[in-house]
């Protein structure tokens, strides 16, 4: 499959390694731009919802970019695909427990827990290389198929209340990995991190 | 089931030739002894293919990193040029610095010197970045018994024990931390297991087991006696002719979970 018309957007609200997104995208044949004001999504036929950092912080940024109801907009009524990665995925929900709580976007609903570790062998921040359990076919993926991603995150989506678990990754509990709803698919790992599993992925939403 | 993760480390210095400064790639005895390998980028490719986990990159100039672009443009090649998780670290003194490494390509961010000299960088970082960024990288000696920390290549003395550091930098917000036994470093003799077990048993954070790695039965050692959620090594990989594959095979065989394929 080719990807050389598709253009990835990728959101940069100065939250996140964006290089190695772009990268990853580049290297599957999309084209990327980024993201910075409202002018920049007119032509993307794909959004990037990136964020490494703590939700609150990362929740400000966002908002003060004044994005967000332009990518409401490009997402919710002109349906463009929109990939949620890491804090990029929690900001979905409604609220987001992490450093005293903060708002999220909402659109998936649900909020955003603090991850326990019933066990001592289980530690939290959870760093590394988990396996994830399809529930439902995405991209290249069927149902039951469980390849590893790299994770590293304390905080995780338990209950996307208007999103389908397609993923789901055990960590001293099940937690949803992968949530999609429509043309939104989000995830907790790092896609652009987990080499060919990763790129697999990616293709799979390129393919959106 | 999150799997157990081998980290091979690369050591970075400056190198300069005529008007350019070059990273080059180094590996330590005992934190002296410097050795110089070769191109950074090629062996993290190399590591890459053979399936590493994750890279730590260092830089062991002691230079800060503020217009440091022989250190920032290799952070920005390795990020675009492998798809790999790197933790990045050497001369971390501020949150400044976490934010300069991280919109180069980091992914998380290693202090140690700071960490002893400035805790309080500790929290203000993982507000800001989320505890899964900040790494603590602790460096200490055995002196009469007792495990010490060491900063400044293990080459000056805290007075700081080991353990109850271990566990300040964990209340303070650290999501990770980082153990190398600077006594072991690039001697191939095996992982310290006594300060690493009674490290991963005082934090509830993962811990990385780091210096001494000689034979890939040590990397089962630490995962299975010291508890380390990880394992680091740099000369191993460089100079023993053993890859993270080879290692790998021999950490599944022992029963420990461990990614084989992609």
């Amino acid at each position: 499959m080719t990807f050389s018309d598709r253009l990835v957007g990728i959101v940069d609200y100065r939250a996140g390694n964006i290089h190695s997104i772009e990268n990853a995208f580049e290297t599957l044949g999309a084209r990327v731009t980024f993201v910075r004001q409202e002018a920049d999504i007119a032509s993307v036929t794909h959004l990037v919802l990136p964020g490494v950092g703590a939700f609150g912080h990362c929740a400000e940024k966002l908002q003060a970019t004044g994005l967000v109801a332009p990518l409401h907009r490009a997402v919710f009524d002109e349906r463009r695909p929109l990939l949620g990665i890491c804090v990029g995925m929690q900001l979905l929900a409604d609220h987001g427990e992490e450093a005293g709580g903060h708002d999220g976007l909402g659109w998936l609903g649900g909020t955003v827990r603090a991850m326990t570790a019933p066990t001592p062998a289980i530690r939290i921040p959870h760093v590394g290389w988990n396996d994830v359990r399809f529930e439902e076919d995405f991209g290249g993926f069927s149902v039951g198929d469980a390849p590893d991603f790299y994770f590293d995150h304390s905080f995780a989506y338990r209950e996307p209340r208007d999103g389908r678990v397609i993923g789901s990754c055990d960590h001293g509990g099940r937690f949803a990995a992968i949530v999609g709803a429509g043309n939104v698919v989000a995830v907790q790992f790092h896609p652009e991190k987990s080499q060919s599993s990763g790129m697999r992925f990616l293709t799979g939403f390129l393919a959106m | 089931m999150l799997k157990k993760r081998i980290i091979p480390k690369l050591l970075i210095k400056h190198r300069a030739l005529g008007a350019v400064t070059r990273p080059v790639l180094v590996t330590t005895r005992g934190y002296r002894d410097i050795r110089e390998v070769g191109d950074p980028v090629s062996q993290a490719k190399i590591y890459e293919a053979h399936l590493a986990d994750e890279l730590i990159v260092l830089n062991i100039d002691g230079t800060g990193l503020a217009g440091d672009e022989t250190m920032l443009g290799l952070i920005e090649r390795l990020a675009t040029e492998t798809f790999m998780p790197l933790a990045v670290g050497g001369g971390v003194r501020s949150c400044d610095d976490f934010g300069m490494l991280l919109a180069r390509g980091a992914d998380k961010i290693t202090i140690n010197r700071a960490a002893v000299e400035n805790p309080a960088l500790i929290a203000e970082a993982a507000k800001r970045y989320g505890a899964q960024c900040v790494v603590v990288s602790i460096d200490y000696r055995t002196i009469d018994g007792r495990p010490e920390v060491f900063v400044g290549h293990a080459a000056e003395p805290t007075g700081l024990d080991v353990l109850d550091f271990a566990r300040r930098v964990h209340d303070l917000g650290a999501g990770e931390i980082v153990l190398t036994s600077a006594d072991r470093d690039g001697g191939g003799s095996g992982i310290d297991l006594v300060v690493l077990r009674a490290v991963a048993d005082a934090v509830p954070i993962p811990v990385i087991a780091s210096g001494g790695c000689g034979l890939a039965s040590h990397f089962t050692d630490a995962f299975l006696e010291g508890r380390a959620e990880g394992v680091a090594a740099g000369t191993f990989f460089c100079f023993r002719d053993q890859n993270p594959m080879q290692a790998r095979a021999h950490i599944r065989n022992a029963g420990i979970p461990i990614r084989m394929e992609v």
